[in-house]
């Protein structure tokens, strides 16, 4: 029983491994440190994101602006360094304060309109998009400093900056998460929201927090894209959101809230990672590649449906 | 044909677990025939066995002289079984009478008239004023069941299951419900009742069978048994039936409400002691649990002022309460009392995980030390504090939603129907557990649509309807009427 049960927890664990192994052996070329090194700093971005979705879905929530409010960091940064002028590190601040600030919009909305997030962000996200056009006038900005890209491109004792910014924000992310009450009450929220409000925890207060953290995260996102890019344009990050709310289902985030682990989100994000990557290298395109990623999904997610209803009948 | 129904030698295995083993029951035509047994004991498994939603691995069904392996739904409806779940199976948006002839086809296009004459029909036949063109959703649930019963009757049963008819129901509305359970045999249907209340069972049961653990116990004519026999041969131990006293408190003020509005409710007054148990009765909808919110910080007050141990307190939201010591176990465990998908331990330390947390950071050892110790002291069954809520019975839930109040340090519990759909073996559990606080100091308010408990388990007892106090009513002054009196003012 003990063995079934770990076995079944680390079951994406051996997907991974699995498609790893298996496009190795169809092209030898996969099975790199190169292409494996190239997988993670570009998914590194993706990860960052993901989690701090994550963080909304284990509250129980969703958050479909994550796409647009990238889009918008993105371009507020690269315009605080380009027109106003700004020193980088400056601009990145404020790159980060106007993402906590979109996420604090999407809290209070939720909080006070009482309508799902998934409604509100819905919302959010379509003003978002207008308001990231309307500054950037659809015009990418190029020509962004070098001290800027370093966040994106740069390496520190070989490691590339975007994957240090990544492990630190996931043991962050864990530790909130597993270690301290307010990471009790995340899950808390998305276990049972009644319970929660009876438990003595201020509801209202942790949702906007919740969203706040999850913007922070992806601000910090945009940023390394936009680094790694070079320059900023209003399309920037947009559909990242899909692709994290898939790689965070993958990696066993509850759609309902109150269960999901990070380093399930990262496997997640790295399985959509490996697909694409071993999917260009045999010589599989983009289209077909879509229809791998959402078989995927579709096979995880009927996987652990089958495995539940099949305790049931039990 | 002397039996209706004989259900022979059924065994039916679910993985790990004997369901049924070996079982026999008769049922006599035009009889009502309790089901009692804890939960676990397999009566819903014996349900559906009946009712053909499940089929036994051995044994033999008689119904009207026909012998069957197994039943299945359509053979069981045909042959005029009916059974009222304890969740309705009605469309909400539809009328009553559309309700009442769901799946029956008359004529060519949908004939309102005919079903609107059908359900009228059937409902003059039990007296009961319902428009059958009202829509079922703006019904009562009073009236949502007797729409269950009336939808059953008109496919013309013989035989009607009826699995804790009472449970969602007022006292008033579980006496309309037994008459119309009394003209329903008087036509000569047979009735399976199954309830967890033993005076439902000497009101309206002629015979009763005693089930434990899927096995067959007794079957017992219900004018030669009584109460206490009834719960021995049901838990398969001497159980005192009685409900345990604290001592007597000593009369200290503990908790002073006074001129409380909000939520409905409109000047409640009143003071609790220091080891005291006092009731709150009332109807459904009375504004007990609307009471026990305000106090509790859940709901806004909009004026009134609370004193503990002769402080004023302020609780305008449910950590303020948890701080101040003052507990609620909710009605509802499942929705409002527990995380079902979080461990014990989890939801054991969840009222006070700031308190067991420095700068934030949760402090394992306590968590595991405070959940180890209310585990002990409520002897929660389980072989692991590691285990998930949701696979708790019932009873060992509540027991769970109990640690977590109890964790908190709390001077003042309101327990807000905390024996509702636990078995009998865990109630005196949770009485005995009440009975000590008690004795410990604590001041216990306890709401409860239970009479019989609630004048077994309190000192004093206050009445309420409308939102107001309506009595207060002394030990020796209990008496279920009077109780009634004060509650159906207004």
């Amino acid at each position: 029983m003990k063995v079934k049960e770990t076995a079944k927890k680390f079951t994406i664990l051996y997907v991974l491994i699995g498609l790893i192994v298996l496009f190795s052996i169809l092209n030898p070329v996969f099975f790199s440190i190169q292409n494996l090194t190239n997988i993670f700093v570009q998914q590194s971005y993706v990860i960052i994101a993901a989690i701090g979705l994550a963080f909304i879905m284990i509250s129980g929530g969703m958050d479909l602006s994550v796409g647009y409010q990238m889009s918008l960091v993105g371009v507020i940064t690269a315009l605080a360094i380009m027109w106003w002028e700004l020193p980088v590190p400056a601009a990145v601040l404020i790159g980060l304060a106007a993402g906590i600030v979109l996420g604090l919009i999407n809290g209070v909305a939720a909080v006070y309109l009482k309508v799902h997030p998934l409604i509100i962000t819905l919302g959010t996200m379509t003003i978002f998009q207008g308001v990231s056009y309307i500054i950037s006038n659809s015009n990418p900005i190029f020509g962004l400093p070098d001290s800027f890209k370093y966040l994106g491109q740069g390496y520190v004792l070989g490691i590339p900056v975007s994957v240090i910014l990544m492990v630190l924000i996931a043991a962050a992310a864990s530790i909130i998460l597993n270690k301290t009450y307010f990471g009790r009450y995340v899950y808390a929220l998305g276990s049972n929201e009644e319970a929660a409000h009876l438990a003595g925890v201020n509801v209202r207060f942790m949702k906007i927090c919740v969203f706040m953290i999850s913007s922070f995260f992806v601000a910090i996102s945009a940023i390394i894209l936009v680094a790694r890019a070079g320059s900023a344009t209003s399309a920037t990050g947009v559909g990242t959101e899909f692709t994290c709310m898939t790689a965070a289902v993958l990696g066993g985030v509850s759609f309902k809230g109150g269960a999901g682990k990070v380093w399930g989100v990262i496997t997640g994000v790295l399985i959509l990672g490996v697909l694409s990557s071993g999917m260009q290298i045999i010589g599989l395109g983009t289209y077909p590649q879509y229809v791998a990623k959402g078989l995927v999904l579709l096979a995880a997610v009927g996987f652990d449906t089958y495995q539940k209803s099949g305790k049931v009948k039990k | 044909m002397e039996n209706i129904l004989s259900l022979k030698n059924i065994t039916k295995l679910y993985p790990g677990v004997k369901a049924l083993n070996n079982f026999s029951i008769d049922f006599r035509p035009g009889e009502v025939h309790a089901l009692l047994g804890e939960n676990g004991a397999g009566k819903s498994t014996l349900i559906k066995v009946i009712s053909g939603a499940v089929a036994p691995d051995e044994g033999e069904i008689v119904f009207k002289g026909n012998s069957y392996k197994k039943m299945t739904p359509a053979i069981s409806r045909k042959e005029g079984i009916e059974v009222i779940y304890q969740e309705f199976n009605l469309v909400d948006t539809l009328s009553a009478a559309e309700n009442i002839c769901l799946g029956e086809k008359h004529g060519r296009f949908v004939d309102f008239a005919y079903m609107e004459k059908k359900a009228a029909d059937i409902f003059r036949q039990f007296h009961i004023d319902i428009d059958p063109g009202t829509p079922v959703e703006r019904l009562s649930t009073a009236h949502k069941q007797i729409v269950e019963i009336s939808k059953a009757i008109s496919k013309n049963c013989d035989l009607l299951i009826m699995d804790e008819p009472s449970a969602p129901l007022t006292v008033n509305e579980v006496g309309a419900m037994f008459e119309i359970v009394r003209a329903l045999k008087a036509k000569g249907i047979t009735i399976i009742y199954i309830s967890h209340r033993m005076d439902e069972i000497f009101n309206i049961a002629d015979r009763v069978t005693v089930m434990r653990d899927g096995e067959f116990v007794e079957t017992l004519d219900v004018d030669k048994t009584d109460r206490n026999q009834l719960i021995r041969l049901m838990v398969g131990r001497e159980l005192s039936g009685n409900y345990p006293q604290p001592t007597k408190p000593s009369g200290e003020e503990l908790f002073r409400i006074e001129n409380v509005y909000g939520n409905g409710d409109e000047d409640v007054s009143f003071t609790l002691h220091r080891g005291e148990i006092l009731g709150l009765a009332g109807l459904v909808g009375a504004g007990r649990t609307e009471l026990a919110r305000l106090l509790y910080g859940a709901d806004k007050m909009e004026k009134g002022r609370l004193y503990l141990e002769g402080q004023e307190i302020h609780i305008s939201n449910t950590s303020d309460a948890i701080r101040e010591g003052i507990g609620l176990i909710p009605e509802d465990r499942k929705e409002q009392g527990c995380f079902l998908e979080q461990t014990i331990e989890w939801n054991i330390a969840f009222n006070t995980i700031k308190q067991f947390s420095r700068q934030g950071f949760v402090n394992d050892k306590k968590v595991e030390a405070a959940a180890q110790k209310y585990q002990d002291i409520l002897r929660i069954k389980t072989p692991s504090i590691q285990q998930l809520v949701k696979n708790l019975s019932g009873g060992n839930q509540q027991k769970v939603v109990i640690a977590k109040t109890l964790a908190a340090q709390s001077k003042v519990i309101i327990f807000d129907e905390p024996t509702r759909g636990i078995d009998v073996g865990a109630k005196q559990e949770i009485y005995e557990l009440m009975c000590s606080l008690a004795e410990e100091g604590i001041g216990i308010i306890m709401i409860s649509s239970d009479m019989e408990e609630l004048l077994g388990m309190s000192q004093r007892i206050l009445v309420m309807a409308e939102g107001r106090i309506q009595g207060e009513l002394e030990r020796s002054e209990f008496n279920q009427e009077t109780v009634l009196k004060y509650a159906s003012v207004g």
